[in-house]
């Protein structure tokens, strides 16, 4: 044991305000429809396409992306294979990245990605486009509710809302900063 | 140099100080609208608030069940006192991996500690990769924002960085164009990195874990490829639970920018296969600020920079003048307890308007203790002479009812007679620099009441 760990233990033990509770955070409701989702998703540079058939996503992707040439999903077959010891250089060559959500969040149009249904852990980031697909019956209200659902966040994962961005020049907004250029929810 | 003296080089170009007043207060209007849109805002407010002060209350046990739940996933935990503990304990780590290439993600931490000179004059390649932290960057200069860091930059000036630097075209200063540069330009040092340092938006004591929110994707891409994972924290980080993440993500995005929440809301837990994690928790000054009952406060910040967007002094100084790693009038709370005498003129760059307090989203009581930070200071002596002899000259003066009314009177007078050269002379009357004065009322209100009422 370091002797720092237990002086800073020590001083936030002696220093540390008489204790307060603990609140219990309600929840507070809210719109969980489909409508609210696709619109806030718009709001942030994100888009919803309607998928009759989830086991067939081929033809809309290639409407999509006729330019994508190489691809990585667990859904459909792919170009590039992607595993957890996918060397780099095969991730950074990837165009479209096709992988399930988990939960929408109508309040602000992200969705849950956990670690399992990525590939792997660059491949939502290191892609240029990013598809999510997602079944309209899992979307929530709330990050409260969607925290509810989540019995745990396992070793890695992200709520993704819309695609990668900055407006770090002049407060110009720009899509695609480092991440996926763009992001599409295909609900089904 | 006090803060009005730093304050004094920003202002001197008028057009660039109204254009960074406006787009600050841009910022702010977008915050209203994402605010008002959430009924519950005022309740997540102080939801977010008892949740942090309940935090500090037990922040030693806290931490501790934090580094047991993180020590079970796997990761590395480390105590660091200091920045100099903190430099030395991610150096060592980086050398034990005989890394060279480092990406950084965006951490006030680290800007706090000074690492990026550490490892840099150690041979180890640190490159941030936040596109305003990389604009700063390659332009040797500080953020000046704590979530806009390049905000005090015209597109200009980015344009010329980059054209000296990426060998982007002369004269081109499209935000687009330049921001695909960085894209090219950072793709390929992410590909190399060996390691990646982050900072840390939220530590979950509950599941061991750091959440990391960005717009750019930068911390996901290159946390997840390199082989080694650092990220810091401060002590005042920690959440008790994986819900309370409902309330605070909640809150950043919209006070911070305006947005409904971030593009990436990360949960690191565990290290992927075959690769490390390591938290180093850093005091630096932060259980010293918690054994102050008047600011300890300061510590439930969640770093969304809306006190600064909204504030008057803030938007018309620039992040610079206040020459300390968090800038506006939360860095005015932080920066005293860990130097007062550098940093003794801070807590009076403000107006005391209370706007920061409006919108701060842990509802720190900003102006209260900036007021108390000055009343420390004027007691500790540590404040300039002429301040502290025209307060207890004005004190005296409004205290005694006879000296007012003959006061008036002279001034009154004097306003009509005094050559404006000697009212305006810049050595005796600072504040009449850019101001003009009063027409005199020809009587006062207590001769007008005594005229017309009695
Ligand atoms: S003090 Fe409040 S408003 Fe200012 S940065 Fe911290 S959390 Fe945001």
């Amino acid at each position: 044991m370091s002797s720092s760990r237990e002086r800073i233990l020590a001083a936030a033990q002696a220093n540390k305000p008489a204790e307060t509770p603990l609140p219990t955070v309600p929840d507070f409701g809210g719109d969980a429809s489909v409508e609210r989702f696709t619109e806030v998703l718009g709001s942030i540079g994100g888009r919803v396409v309607w998928v009759a058939n989830p086991q067939q996503l081929g033809p809309v992707l290639r409407q999509l992306f006729p330019d994508a040439q190489r691809t990585a999903s667990p859904l459909l077959a792919a170009t590039v294979p992607v595993n957890e010891q996918t060397p780099t250089d095969v991730l950074a060559d990837v165009d479209l990245a096709v992988l399930p959500g988990e939960i929408g969040v109508a309040e602000n149009g992200a969705i849950w990605l956990p670690e399992v249904n990525m590939l792997h852990r660059a491949l939502p980031t290191v892609t240029q486009h990013l598809v999510l697909v997602l079944d309209h019956r899992r979307i929530v209200a709330t990050m409260h509710q969607a925290y509810a659902q989540l019995p745990s966040t396992g070793g890695y994962g992200a709520f993704v809302a819309g695609p990668s961005k900055t407006a770090d020049i002049e407060q110009s907004l720009v899509i695609g900063a480092h991440g996926a250029r763009s992001l599409v929810v295909l609900l089904y | 140099m006090t803060h009005s003296s730093r304050a004094a080089t920003f202002v001197a170009d008028a057009d660039r100080t109204t254009w960074h007043d406006e787009t600050l207060w841009f910022v702010r209007q977008k915050r209203d609208k994402a605010v008002y849109a959430v009924p519950e805002f005022q309740d997540l407010r102080e939801l977010a608030s008892q949740i942090k002060e309940h935090t500090l209350s037990r922040l030693d046990e806290y931490l501790q069940q934090f580094e047991a739940k993180a020590q079970r996933n796997g990761v590395h935990v480390h105590w660091a006192a200091d920045a100099q503990e903190h430099n030395a304990i991610v150096l060592d780590i980086i050398r034990r991996h005989n890394a060279t290439r480092v990406v950084k993600s965006k951490s006030m931490l680290t800007e706090e500690c000074h690492l990026n000179p550490h490892l840099i004059g150690h041979g180890i390649e640190v490159i941030d990769t936040d596109l305003g932290e990389r604009i700063i960057q390659l332009r040797e200069e500080a953020p000046s924002h704590l979530v806009l860091p390049a905000i005090h930059l015209k597109k200009e000036d980015v344009g010329a960085t980059f054209h000296l630097h990426l060998g982007t075209e002369k004269g081109n200063h499209d935000p687009q164009q330049l921001t695909e540069a960085a894209r090219q330009h950072l793709r390929a040092k992410f590909l190399a990195a060996e390691v990646a340092i982050s900072g840390v938006n939220f530590a979950v004591a509950e599941t061991g874990g750091v959440v990391i929110c960005t717009n750019e994707g930068n911390a996901d891409l290159g946390v997840n490829l390199a082989q080694v994972h650092i990220a810091s924290m401060g002590i005042e980080k920690l959440i008790p639970r994986l819900s309370d993440l409902g309330v605070f993500t909640r809150l950043l995005a919209r006070s911070a920018t305006g947005q409904p929440v971030t593009t990436y809301t990360s949960h690191y837990t565990k290290p992927a296969e075959g690769r490390e994690m390591h938290i180093v928790i850093v005091d630096n000054g932060r259980t010293q600020q918690l054994g102050r009952p008047d600011f300890r406060a300061s510590l439930k910040c969640i770093r969304c920079g809306a006190c600064m967007n909204t504030c008057p002094v803030y938007r018309r100084s620039g992040g610079h003048s206040y020459d300390f790693t968090v800038p506006g009038p939360i860095g005015a709370i932080l920066s005293p307890n860990i130097d007062l005498k550098k940093h003794s003129s801070l807590p009076f760059a403000s107006t005391l308007c209370g706007s920061c307090t409006d919108v701060c989203p842990v509802k720190i009581d900003i102006h209260v203790q900036l007021y108390k930070w000055r009343q420390v200071l004027t007691e500790a002596g540590e404040i300039p002479a002429a301040k502290k002899w025209s307060l207890k000259f004005m004190g005296r003066f409004l205290a005694s009812p006879k000296a007012f009314g003959i006061g008036g009177k002279v001034a009154r007078t004097g306003l009509r007679l005094l050559p404006y050269q000697l009212t305006h002379a810049k050595a005796f009357n600072a504040w009449a620099v850019a101001r003009e004065l009063p027409e005199p009322p020809k009587q006062s209100f207590r001769e007008w009441y005594a005229r017309t009422v009695e």
